[in-house]
């Protein structure tokens, strides 16, 4: 026999749901109080409603004047100058080695830097 | 018209259009404020204060087809927050509305026995009381009642479970009358 809910049979299951269901019929239903809608609306009508949306007045933009731009425009030129002049190295001299020098190699450096050509000295037969 | 259409109109101030909001949507709240609080009578202020905070503000909530599920969930935590327990006294007084199909020489006594699943599941914690009154008495999918507790559908449905295995267990002592009673009616 299959099984319901709670380990019970799936047969006593349902008859005890229905059991439920019949025994909650039996409850009271209550109906509104005589006139409870008008009292509601009564009072309603003497409850303003809230107003949440406020307007405010707009705020005046200031006009945007010339200066504005002026003060942006040499800014943007010496951005532009500087990148110019260092992409073409003209000015490399006044800047410090560390910066403009050739990148240092490492003649000693072994080829096999990941390790990997060793594998062999730790594999298994090696090992015992 | 839609909810959504009719809680714009109300954005705009619409007193009809807010009226056909608390006509369609006033009693599936009450009857869920009133399950949540045991039948006590502040249901029907609980229930109020939802709408009205709707009207104050429409604006906050972002999706008008998700009206009902909003108001169920202002609602509920509302009544919830009260933090009142039901008390017997409440639910005796409760008005309701009869079985029209109730025998009245059936063997089980259909008022008393409503009166003793009402303080059963009263008695309840407050998510699966909550949990239960959504989806059993308001007819909502495991999907919505989840949404409007903001929780899994799985942690909806463990909360189902145990409510209905604590309603069983509560019952226990009734249960076998309550059931032959309702064989009786035909269920």
């Amino acid at each position: 026999m299959s099984e319901g809910k709670e380990g019970l049979p799936a047969g006593d299951t349902a008859r005890e749901a229905r059991e439920i269901d019949a025994v909650l019929r039996l409850a009271t239903v209550p109906g509104l109080p005589e006139g409870a809608a008008a009292r509601l609306m009564a009072r309603i009508a003497e409850e303003p409603q809230d107003n949440k949306i406020i307007a405010l007045p707009s705020r005046s933009t200031p006009r945007r004047g010339f200066w504005r731009m002026a003060a942006a425009l040499p800014l943007a030129a010496s951005l532009a100058l500087g990148v110019y002049l260092g992409a073409q190295g003209t000015l490399d001299f006044m800047l410090p080695a560390a910066i403009t020098g050739d990148v240092a190699l490492n003649e000693e450096a072994p080829d096999d830097l990941g390790g990997v050509g060793e594998a062999d000295a730790y594999a298994e037969e090696n090992l015992s | 018209m839609t909810d959504a259409g009719l809680l714009e109109a109300a954005a705009a101030g619409s007193h009809a259009a807010f009226a056909e909001i608390v006509s369609r949507h006033f009693q599936p709240v009450y009857r869920l404020v009133w399950r949540m609080t045991g039948g006590a009578a502040e249901a029907e202020d609980i229930s109020q204060d939802a709408f009205v905070k709707l009207w104050k503000n429409p604006q906050q909530l972002r999706d008008g087809a998700a009206l009902k599920g909003w108001l169920m969930r202002v609602a509920s935590n509302a009544a919830i927050d009260r933090g009142r327990r039901p008390r017997a006294a409440t639910l005796e007084e409760a008005p309701e509305i009869g079985d029209p199909q109730a025998r009245p020489d059936a063997p089980l006594d259909r008022a008393e026995a409503a009166r003793l699943v009402d303080a059963r599941i009263a008695a309840l914690p407050d998510r699966q009381r909550q949990a239960l009154a959504l989806v059993y008495f308001e007819g909502l999918t495991n999907i919505e009642a989840a949404s409007v507790m903001e929780v899994s559908v799985d942690a909806l449905e463990s909360l189902l479970s145990r409510a209905r295995r604590s309603l069983k267990e509560s019952l226990s002592a009734e249960w076998r009358e309550l059931i032959g009673g309702l064989a009786e009616t035909g269920w």
